[in-house]
């Protein structure tokens, strides 16, 4: 565990947060799975996107960026 | 050789030409389903008595003259995300036990505009959620995973009891059943063809393609299926399009891109070895191997994860809060956790396949076709967690089985995948194409031509 995993009463805490109860058996469980995905997903503070915008969905193709009308 | 064993193509030219009934052929589907589902599970549902009545009117229709192309009277599966009317799309989960579909999914109704005979819906791992379907057995080896989560599907294409089906994938789930169980799988660009009545896994990743015996087979499909819906938001506007390789196989001039990084680590050597002798094969038909590295391979997990969770959370948001204990654990704890995740780590994602979409983008300028590996390992056994490889890395069997198919979620493009042989235990080994946005002719032609270099395939064993 480090020092910025959940534990098992803060990931019940941020549940209900998100509105979701989750019973007191469920707690440890949800905490580990949670925090391995944090783990996963954390990598990506490694990049640096300056100005790059999110990509929703992706779209096939390029855009055009000739403004011809 | 019986009508079951049929290829599409070779069912519909003898369909066309009167010498084969959509009845016969549907009754042999039907007797090969009776003998060998009880086995193998692919199958949820089996719509016999509409079957047989759908053919009747398939082989009335061809002999007044009226042939609607090469689906007419083919016998098919629909994975059971896939809406019908009037019928249930379980999507494997008890908490759609009361379902009932009010009308067809867009890919329903093509099918069966185009002749399609529907043999039923096949199994799906809990709303598409896992990679292994455990309701279903593999075709080769009745105690190895299906794959999935479209295992059912493919299980029913490999051993007989479906002429094709469609699957959905949304980060391997047609490629890796399809190559888990010998068969072809074809994920489209994304967009391509449309989901309207589909249910949804994670809508910005989730795509819907045929699994057939053969590559021929997925271009006739991929005909009947692609083009415009408007009520799909990421539909695209393509103009109609015949997929249907050509005969010839001269590879000349085309540019195969061989990946030095990414795709060729922690793989089972058999797996290597067979799809290096395909590329091998490629090269001798005339095409050109260009060495490439694949772009920002570390952050290929985290951006699938970043997008996939949060929008399966968002979606089961609410069953998730009224019938938690309808799931499989598997798929709760996951959705459970989703939900603890923050809107800043789903656009980061967003942002990071901006990125890797713009890199594809270049690598796909200096190659027209990327060939690899589809699974890094083939089937496992059904009871299997984890893989463990040399370099002492373990992944859950999951996690195998997705990491070479994500890139084509996240970055939309086309990926095929095709059988390459079979390792020392008889399992089906899988060689995936990648291609250009709306490339999947240079993708077909490049494996229907591979497929004219071998032999027939046999028919899967575990039946």
């Amino acid at each position: 565990m480090t020092a910025v995993d959940l534990t098992p009463p803060e990931a019940a805490r941020w549940a209900a947060r998100a509105g979701l109860v989750l019973p007191a058996e469920r707690h440890a469980a949800v905490a580990a799975v949670a925090n391995h995905i944090n783990g996963i997903v954390a990598v990506l503070r490694e990049l640096d996107f300056a100005e790059v915008p999110p990509a929703a969905a992706y779209r096939a193709g390029r855009e055009t960026h000739d403004a011809a009308v | 050789m019986q009508p079951y064993e049929l290829s599409l193509a070779a069912a519909a030219d003898a369909i066309r030409s009167r010498r084969l009934s959509p009845v016969e052929l549907v009754d042999s589907v039907l007797e090969r389903i009776d003998s060998v589902e009880p086995h193998l599970g692919a199958y949820v549902t089996v719509t016999a008595e509409r079957a047989r009545r759908a053919a009747g009117e398939a082989e009335h229709e061809v002999a007044h003259g009226r042939y609607r192309g090469p689906l007419h009277g083919i016998p098919m599966g629909l994975k059971d995300l896939i809406d019908v009317d009037g019928m249930a799309t379980t999507a494997g989960s008890r908490v759609r036990a009361d379902h009932r579909a009010t009308a067809d999914s867009t890919v329903a109704a093509r099918l069966g505009a185009a002749g399609a005979v529907l043999l039923g819906k096949t199994h799906t791992h809990e709303f598409a959620f896992g990679l292994t379907t455990p309701q279903t057995r593999n075709a080769w080896d009745r105690g190895r995973v299906a794959g999935g989560s479209s295992g059912g599907s493919a299980v029913a294409v490999a051993s007989g009891t479906a002429t094709f089906a469609l699957g959905t994938d949304t980060g391997g789930s047609i490629r890796v059943p399809a190559a888990l169980n010998g068969v072809v799988g074809l994920k489209p660009t994304y967009g391509l063809v449309p989901r309207h009545g589909v249910t949804s896994l994670s809508w910005s990743l989730d795509h819907v393609g045929p699994i057939t015996r053969t590559v021929e087979d997925a271009a006739l499909v991929l005909g009947a299926l692609a083009g415009h819906d408007p009520r799909d938001p990421a539909s695209l506007s393509v103009p109609a399009t015949d997929y249907r390789p050509g005969a010839g196989t001269d590879l000349t001039g085309l540019r195969i891109g061989l990946p030095r990084t990414y795709y060729f680590d922690n793989v089972d050597p058999n797996v290597e070895s067979a799809v290096r002798q395909a590329v091998g094969q490629l090269e001798a038909l005339g095409a050109r191997l260009v060495e490439v590295d694949i772009p920002m391979t570390r952050y290929i997990q985290a951006t699938l994860w970043g997008l996939l969770l949060p929008e399966a959370g968002a979606y089961h948001e609410s069953s998730l809060r009224t019938v938690p204990e309808l799931y499989q654990e598997d798929v709760r704890i996951l959705l459970e956790a989703s939900e603890l995740m923050n809107a800043v780590d789903h656009v980061r994602a967003q942002r990071a396949r901006t990125l890797m979409r713009a890199e594809w983008a270049e690598l796909l300028d200096r190659v027209d076709v990327i060939a690899a590996p589809s699974v890094p390992v083939p089937a496992v056994g059904a009871g299997q967690a984890t893989v463990g490889w040399p370099d002492g890395t373990v992944e859950s069997v999951s996690d195998a089985y997705v990491r070479l198919c994500a890139p084509a979620n996240i970055t939309g493009v086309p990926a095929l995948t095709v059988p390459v042989g079979h390792d020392p235990a008889g399992m089906p080994i899988g060689m995936q194409l990648l291609g250009r946005p709306l490339g999947e002719c240079t993708l077909l032609r490049v494996g229907h031509a591979y497929e004219q270099t071998q032999p027939a395939r046999q028919p899967a064993t575990a039946a």
